[in-house]
């Protein structure tokens, strides 16, 4: 009796376990946030990351993530491991890497004729 | 008070305007309205009527609107509603009864004391649009019938009051020689050429308030002053023509007071205590021909007396003993910012002076300024029950003390006179001239 | 929703711009020659000094004898004015959309502050509402065209604040949003709201005359 709580206990613990870390790994990204903005002005973006790239049939993640070098964009490298602020820096001042973002999104939709552009599309509260 | 403001729903009847609004046909109203708005008025009219904002912060500057428990019909914008504004909508298209009640409003329901001026944010000169309907229906010929005629007066005789040439001569030598029953030797000099100071006075003084031109002799002479007065047409810098919107007669007397003067060689034009003739002499005349400011310096009586007793010219002996209140009129207040020296020469001969509240540039009309007393007696009611306010700004300096109004403007006096009997304030009313005159050391 | 959003965001933007730019120097260039011709006096008697210190004198708070009447609407009406101007200029969504465009960005507000703002304004052109409605001597000069004059310029602010907080058709809201800030700007030359380009001449000629010519105050 004993061994079979045990048992329903650790499977219960491991669909938990599973559950939180698919939702939280890369591969699953439900909004964009980067911890080089400090205080927000709005909820980061709803962004379903696979959904996007599976509709959008994104399969280069470089087309986000990309690398530059010396003003060039390096082919095979990609920089999904890190945030855009750690090249995109802030300095103080957020208008610049928001605008990054949103040229990123917003000018790809614009150029696909896809997907959302208004503020409170993306910026859902 | 006497009684609450109840008369001004009554029909008024006057014959200038009945008979006026009678020859009217809607073509030569609209004609007339819009060569007046085409031919006379530009930039200020357009940019005045286009971003005037109906924000009503101009009502309590009226005493009319305040004394007609805020009734809007009288605030300042209110009566540019019923005129102005009403005749650019309809381009022009109103009828006779229109005319007539517009006369009405711009003639005897405004005083042009331009105290809203001051009032609006934006600067609006709201006199000025009113005068702009008086224009308009003095070339309708539908001009309120007693002021018409003193404007006739203006243009047969130069003066307001229909006094003769030789009449008024008269009148100088008469007061020369009642003055010298007091002062043997003093002079009322005609026509001295060169003279330093060339005196003027408005058709009212010869005609009924000669006692004023003897005063003045007695201050010229005991300051020793040289002065003198014309013997032709110009003497008399009062003007009638300017409220009724006959500008080209307005023009025409002015130039005339000009050409006197200077055909006099004087060095300076120092005129009597009235508003209105200073406003036509000093700042709406001179334009009109084409001045920038009078040709000629000018200066008002407040501004003489003022230098003549800081000079030491004139001494006092005693001074005025009742308690007295300053009545800033409006065209030597918001017309030339007289105030300090009026308090000046008061503050030199009267042993007490009791502010009235508000006062200075902000002091409420005398609601008989602007022309609206020389509409006659058909709008008497209309600027008494029209200006309650100023009973009760009275009344409040009497409660203080104040026994005697000093109005140093002819037109102010005649308001002031009826508002006191009127409302039963009982209070002297003065010039500042008759208190000089009164408690000067004076030559043997 | 790109083409009508690209729409009024785009090309619309440009016509509104075009249009309350051109036509207040249009209505500035028409007037000074209209002054030129009909109302010369306006040069000769324009003062600078007297200009400069009767605009001074009125556009701060209390400094005249009708505003110290007035304190509320004194109040309101300041904080009216200085909300209507700085909430659109340095509005952190705005900033952000003229970066995107032309690179180009300045200081902003933060969201919370432009939030409280945008109530400001709302709240200050309900009060000119209730003022019209109840007040008898501001009824007596009402006309229909100050209601909608009241709505152009509220109705920015009315459906910023709506898509802002995402209320219910906020998408659509926000085009409208757009939209409502255009035609606000298009009146400004060509309705009453042209006191914003005019005042500063119509108080200074009062303050010349009153200044120089007549040597009193005008407050």
């Amino acid at each position: 009796m004993k061994k079979k709580i045990w048992t329903l206990c650790s499977v219960f613990v491991a669909a938990v376990a599973v559950i939180v870390v698919t939702a939280y790994s890369q591969e699953n990204v439900k909004s964009v946030q980067d911890s080089a903005f400090k205080t927000k002005m709005r909820p980061g973006a709803v962004f379903l990351h696979d959904e996007h790239n599976k509709k959008a049939e994104i399969d280069d993640c470089g087309t986000c993530h990309h690398v530059y070098k010396d003003g060039f964009k390096v082919e095979d490298e990609t920089s999904e491991d890190r945030e855009c602020s750690e090249c995109h820096k802030i300095d103080g001042d957020p208008v610049p890497l928001v605008t990054k973002y949103h040229l990123r999104c917003k000018g790809c939709h614009e150029e696909k004729k896809a997907g959302p552009i208004m503020c409170s599309e993306c910026h859902v509260r | 008070m006497a009684e609450p403001a109840v008369n001004t729903t009554k029909q008024i009847t006057d014959e200038g305007l009945v008979k006026g609004a009678s020859k009217l046909t809607p073509e030569k109203i609209e004609q007339v309205i819009n060569s007046v708005i085409k031919a006379e008025t530009g930039a200020r009219l357009k940019t005045y009527v286009d971003i005037c904002v109906h924000c009503g912060l101009c009502s309590e500057a009226c005493h009319f609107y305040l004394s007609h428990d805020n009734d809007p019909k009288f605030s300042p914008a209110g009566k540019v509603k019923q005129t102005i504004w009403e005749i650019l909508n309809k381009k022009g298209k109103v009828d006779a009864e229109f005319i007539k009640r517009a006369s009405e409003i711009a003639s005897t329901e405004c005083n042009l004391c331009r105290r809203c001026a001051m009032y609006c944010p934006f600067g609006i000169d709201i006199a000025y649009l009113l005068i702009t309907m008086r224009r308009i229906c003095h070339k309708l010929g539908v001009t309120p019938q007693y002021i018409q005629d003193t404007a006739h007066s203006h243009s047969a005789t130069m003066n307001q009051m229909w006094v003769k040439d030789d009449e008024w001569i008269d009148c100088l030598m008469w007061q020369e020689d009642e003055a010298r029953g007091e002062i043997p030797n003093i002079r009322i000099p005609i026509e001295k050429e060169g003279a330093e100071i060339y005196y003027s006075v408005i058709g009212p003084e010869p005609k009924f308030r000669a006692q004023l031109i003897y005063q003045a002799a007695v201050i010229m002479h005991a300051a020793g002053v040289d002065w003198t007065m014309p013997a032709t047409p110009g003497w008399d810098n009062s003007d009638m023509c300017m409220f009724t919107g006959d500008f080209e007669m307005m023009a025409r007397l002015k130039k005339v007071h000009y050409e006197s003067a200077s055909r006099l060689k004087v060095k300076k034009i120092v005129m009597g205590e009235c508003g209105h003739a200073f406003r036509s002499v000093y700042d709406v005349g001179n334009r009109a021909l084409g001045w920038k400011m009078p040709p000629i310096p000018m200066v008002h009586a407040i501004e003489f007396y003022y230098e003549l007793i800081k000079d030491g010219k004139i001494k006092i002996a005693k001074k005025y003993q009742k308690p007295v209140t300053f009545h800033d009129p409006c065209n030597t207040v918001r017309g030339r910012g007289l105030h300090e020296m009026g308090r000046f020469v008061t503050n030199a001969t009267c042993e007490k002076l009791i502010e009235m509240h508000p006062n200075r540039e902000h002091n409420y009309c005398c609601s008989a300024g602007g022309g609206v007393i020389n509409c006659g007696p058909p709008y008497k009611m209309t600027r008494v029950d029209g200006n309650r306010i100023k009973a009760e700004q009275l009344f409040a300096a009497k409660a203080k003390g104040a026994k005697t109004i000093i109005a140093p403007c002819h037109n102010c006096h005649g308001g002031l006179e009826d508002i006191v009997h009127h409302y039963g304030l009982d209070m002297d009313i003065k010039f500042l001239g008759d208190i000089i005159y009164e408690t000067m050391e004076k030559p043997e | 929703m790109h083409d009508i959003y690209n729409f009024v965001s785009g090309p619309l933007v440009w016509v509104s711009f075009v249009l309350f730019i051109g036509g207040c120097i249009y209505r500035l260039i028409s007037m000074a020659a209209l002054a030129k011709k009909k109302d010369p006096v306006v040069y000769d008697y324009m003062n600078l000094r007297y200009a400069l210190r009767s605009i001074f004198h009125w556009i701060i708070p209390f400094r005249s004898e009708n505003m110290k009447r007035h304190p509320v609407f004194t109040i309101v009406t300041f904080a009216f004015h200085i909300c209507l101007i700085l909430v659109p200029l340095f509005l952190f969504a705005h900033i952000i959309l003229i970066k995107e465009s032309w690179n180009i960005s300045w200081w902003f507000l933060s969201d919370s502050t432009a939030d409280v703002m945008t109530l400001i304004v709302v709240g200050s052109c309900i009060y000119f509402l209730v003022r019209r409605i109840v007040q008898p001597e501001v009824k007596f000069l009402t006309s229909p065209s100050d209601y909608l004059i009241l709505a152009i310029v509220a109705a920015p602010f009315i459906t910023g604040f709506w898509t802002y907080h995402q209320f219910a058709g906020h998408k659509v809201m926000g085009i409208i949003h757009i939209l409502s800030g255009e035609i606000m700007l298009v009146a400004i030359p060509f309705t009453r709201l042209s006191h914003m380009i005019f005042f500063a001449f119509t108080r200074g000629y009062m303050g010349s005359e009153f200044g120089a010519i007549r040597h009193v105050k005008d407050w």
